[in-house]
């Protein structure tokens, strides 16, 4: 039975699918695709000043093997698409032309399985009935009021204040921060990032910080510049500001802004923006569009009642889980055997009527089916496994909620059970019968026999105390492979074919030749793993930074216009960062910013290697519709 | 977790939907389905928690969806009642699927808190919505929570006691909190249950 988990919509295409991590055709050394390197045309003028430079080709000469390599090498900033100097109060503001529907090139996924709750005819509580809108027209200020240059200043130590100590998910404090705040705030202006929810008519939904009806006057100045531009046949993309640039997604009556002096990358914020929008829709689907055409002044702060920690808790994701800008999702490391037992049993339940079964560790995947053909994308795991770890009544007792997969159908609610195994271990079963919670829980027990039977449960816990890949158990020498690296992933450490002086200088700093940290994206897998952080990126500072510096080089290798790029390596003075694409996977490497260029990308091979021999413990594999 | 009803009841899911099979397992051992409507933080959540594991979490958890936990209780006359509760949000936007909780339910315990006159007016909305809707013979008790709160009450027990009255409710006043009338609540109702007639 299927769980495929790309989107695969055609039995045409199901035929084509490779399930594999390993490529059929292997791709080319990283020393090969970069010794190329050499033939291809420099770049002078951006490769002045560049101390490390040798060679970069303009992109023009495709490679006709397709693994060519067509940018490259560059140790300078990609992406820099918009002018920083912006003099006074104006803002340039860029535009793109309206096209497509919703102007997001979303894909949904199958829309077939609408379900429509069967419910008596109660006036009172159809849908979301509740006419709220309030009258009273949004107040006048002037347009470019809301984001005029330095209203937002940056402050240093936001965000950064809590919790330095290290490792995976980063404490946090769940509900909103600063709900006493407002526009006219100093602190509130000084935050870096801001996020907004708002109605077409300017009301607001949502917003990061400060109460929302507080924040009616700057929801009114958004609303005012992005009408403003549409009405002229345009959308706003986004607009600069000084230091600060603002991010606009508009999605039908909704609108979604981003205030932010991060620096991030602008796709990197529109990414962010799209998943806001995607757990809004997880939360009330798409319908909530309907109470819009009864009544455009309507208020929607009240259907999202309860949910500032569901939110807050989704941005927070931004800055430590890479799947919300790698589009992927990972897995929490287990024998290959331990794996299969729970996908077996979840196949056995899923036979029955289940359209999803997942069984998950924090945000980590221990294993999931889904029914036929059905696929489930990996943005729609990260909002639902942030939907569940951040509502604390999940863990009380099991529960039967209506949720919205937006990447499934974004129309339809679905009823999803949801079980706590133990503090992080959960069970979830999504099914479109609203009727059928009796089922779901005599699965889910049937299920809980099995894991504890086959040690899973405690398996996980194992795993969970071992953590995943170290980066200083990269496999060094070429020879002998390990078979089974379970359950340590690799610690036997091999003798190295290194020279000494690269041990000595790099002990307890991070792996050989001064890799720090990766993260490896399976393509056909939808799939990531990424190294546990060393020493080296041990705070929670230098792990987000980590995290930024990957999303900005993450971007600029899907840069449709500048890119797509093979490789990349970028030298600046906190990392060197290697990033490799082949058509099977994506490699991201940050290196101590001293390393050895030659020698960072023999580690890189050497990672690769290394995540093929572990692939059946990092990855759930045989996900595939030929497993049935 | 934690729930006492972790032992399935029935051979296999074919209908019922969020029903158990039948309310009564046999004439000794009833079993009934029990809904919890009422305004988001009125204290259904505590109130249940108080019920089945004696504990009272001040900090509030917000309810998502709906909450599925299982009490027996013995009575007096030796028979026991096993109560399978859906504590629901109680939030708007899940108004419109509330009937996927409440249909089929043996007993409603709708909640308001006695400092709350917003939340007694949601409470008679959803006496409305059960009369309307719910099942014909269904057992509707009225709940005035947070009894502990008395210097800040807005709500008089002679309203609550009223309007119970004139719908033919069963009225009290609880706290999840003090834990005082929490378990006359439930066997209150266990008493109310009709007897099945043997067959
Ligand atoms: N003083 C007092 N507070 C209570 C009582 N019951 C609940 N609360 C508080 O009311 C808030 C909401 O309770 P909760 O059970 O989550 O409400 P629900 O949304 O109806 O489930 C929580 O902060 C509780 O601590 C009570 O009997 N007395
Ligand atoms: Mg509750």
């Amino acid at each position: 039975m299927s769980s495929g988990l790309s989107s695969l919509s055609s039995s045409d295409e199901l035929d084509n699918f490779n399930p594999r991590t390993s490529p059929t055709t292997p791709p080319k050394p990283l020393e090969e695709e970069l010794a190329s390197l050499a033939l291809t045309l420099p770049h002078p003028h951006l490769l002045s000043d560049q101390e490390d430079a040798n060679g970069v080709s303009d992109g023009s000469e495709a490679d006709s093997n397709g693994l060519g390599i067509q940018q490259s090498d560059e140790e300078m900033r990609v992406g820099e698409v918009c002018e920083e100097n912006v003099v006074g109060n104006s803002a340039s503001m860029v535009q793109e032309p309206t096209g497509g529907s919703d102007g997001a090139g979303v894909v949904w996924g199958r829309t077939n399985s609408e379900i429509e709750v069967d419910r008596p005819a109660s006036p009172s509580s159809s849908g979301y009935a509740g006419e709220r809108g309030s009258s009273s027209a949004s107040s006048g200020r002037s347009e470019m009021d809301g984001v005029a240059e330095d209203e937002i200043q940056e402050l240093r130590d936001d965000d950064a204040s809590i919790g330095e100590n290290s490792n995976s998910v980063p404490s946090w404090v769940p509900g909103k921060r600063h709900g006493d705040e407002d526009d006219a705030s100093i602190s509130w202006r000084k935050r870096k990032k801001h996020f907004f929810i708002l109605s077409h008519s300017g009301k607001p939904i949502y917003s990061r910080y400060g109460d929302e009806h507080k924040l009616a006057g700057f929801s009114a100045s958004l609303q005012a510049i992005i009408s403003f531009v549409e009405d002229g046949g345009d959308r706003v993309k986004w607009v600069k500001a000084g230091k600060h640039q603002v991010v606009f997604l508009v999605k039908g009556p909704i609108y979604l802004v981003c205030i932010s002096c991060t620096e991030e990358p602008y796709e990197s914020l529109r990414g962010q923006l799209e998943l806001i929008y995607g757990q809004m829709i997880l939360i009330l689907t798409k319908s909530v569009n309907r109470c819009f055409e009864r009544n455009p002044k309507f208020d929607m702060t009240s259907l999202l009642g309860g949910t500032d920690v569901v939110f807050s808790s989704l941005i927070h994701s931004f800055g430590w889980n890479p799947a919300t800008f790698l589009h992927a999702y990972t897995c929490l490391p287990l024998a290959y055997g331990t794996r299969q037992a729970a996908g077996a049993i979840l196949q056995d339940v899923a036979d029955s009527g289940i359209l999803f079964a997942i069984l998950m560790c924090k945000h980590k995947v221990i294993s999931l089916v889904g029914a036929q053909k059905a696929s489930l994308h990996p943005d729609d795991m990260v909002l639902l496994a942030n939907f569940v770890m951040s509502s604390e009544s999940f863990r009380m007792s099991e529960s039967f909620s209506p949720i919205c997969l937006p990447r499934y159908n974004p129309m339809a609610f679905l009823y999803a059970y949801v079980h706590y195994f133990d503090v992080n271990t959960y069970l979830m079963l999504l099914t479109t019968n609203s009727d059928s919670f009796y089922h779901l829980k005599e699965c889910r027990i049937r299920i809980e026999t099995v894991l504890l039977k086959s040690n899973v449960l405690s398996e996980v816990q194992r795993s969970m105390l071992d953590g995943g890949m170290h980066v200083e158990d990269v496999p060094v020498d070429s020879l002998p492979r390990y078979r089974t690296i379970s359950p340590h992933l690799g610690q036997q450490r091999a003798p190295s074919e290194f020279p000494e002086r690269f041990k000595e200088s790099y002990a307890g700093m991070g792996g050989p030749g001064g890799l720090w940290h990766f993260i490896y994206r399976s393509i056909y897998l939808d799939q990531y793993v990424s190294s546990e952080f060393s020493s080296p990126v041990s705070s929670r500072q230098q792990q987000k930074r980590l995290y930024r510096a990957y999303q900005n080089i993450y971007a600029s290798m899907h840069d449709k216009e500048i890119g797509p790029h093979k490789t990349q390596f970028r030298r600046d003075e906190n990392y060197v960062l290697l990033c490799w694409v082949t058509q099977d996977f994506e490699l991201y490497a940050a290196f101590d910013p001293l390393a050895d260029k030659a020698l960072a990308i023999k580690i890189c091979n050497r990672v690769c290697q290394w995540i093929k021999d572990v692939e059946n413990e990092v990855f759930l594999l045989g996900a595939s519709p030929f497993s049935w | 977790m934690g729930c006492s009803s972790s032992v399935p009841d029935r051979a296999s899911g074919r209908s019922g939907g969020l029903n158990p099979e039948n309310n009564a397992a046999d004439s000794k051992n009833l079993r009934v389905k029990l809904v919890l409507l009422g305004d988001s933080g009125v204290g259904k959540s505590c109130i249940v928690l108080r019920f089945v594991r004696g504990q009272f979490d001040p900090t509030s958890k917000v309810t998502v969806g709906a909450s599925f936990l299982s009490q027996t209780i013995a009575l007096q006359d030796s028979t026991t009642v096993k109560f399978e509760i859906w504590d629901t949000a109680g939030q708007e936007r899940y108004a419109a699927l509330a009937p996927l909780y409440y249909r089929g339910a043996a007993v409603a315990v709708i909640v308001y808190d006695i400092t709350s006159s917003d939340s007694f007016a949601k409470a008679q909305y959803w006496v409305k919505e059960l009369q309307k809707h719910g099942s014909p013979d269904i057992i509707l008790a009225l709940v005035g929570n947070k009894a502990d709160l008395q210097e800040k009450r807005k709500v008089s027990v002679q309203d609550g006691t009223e309007y119970a009255e004139k719908n033919g409710m069963f009225f009290i006043e609880t706290s999840a909190k003090t834990a005082d009338n929490i378990n006359e609540l439930f066997e209150e109702i266990a008493k109310r249950l009709p007897r099945p007639t043997s067959s």
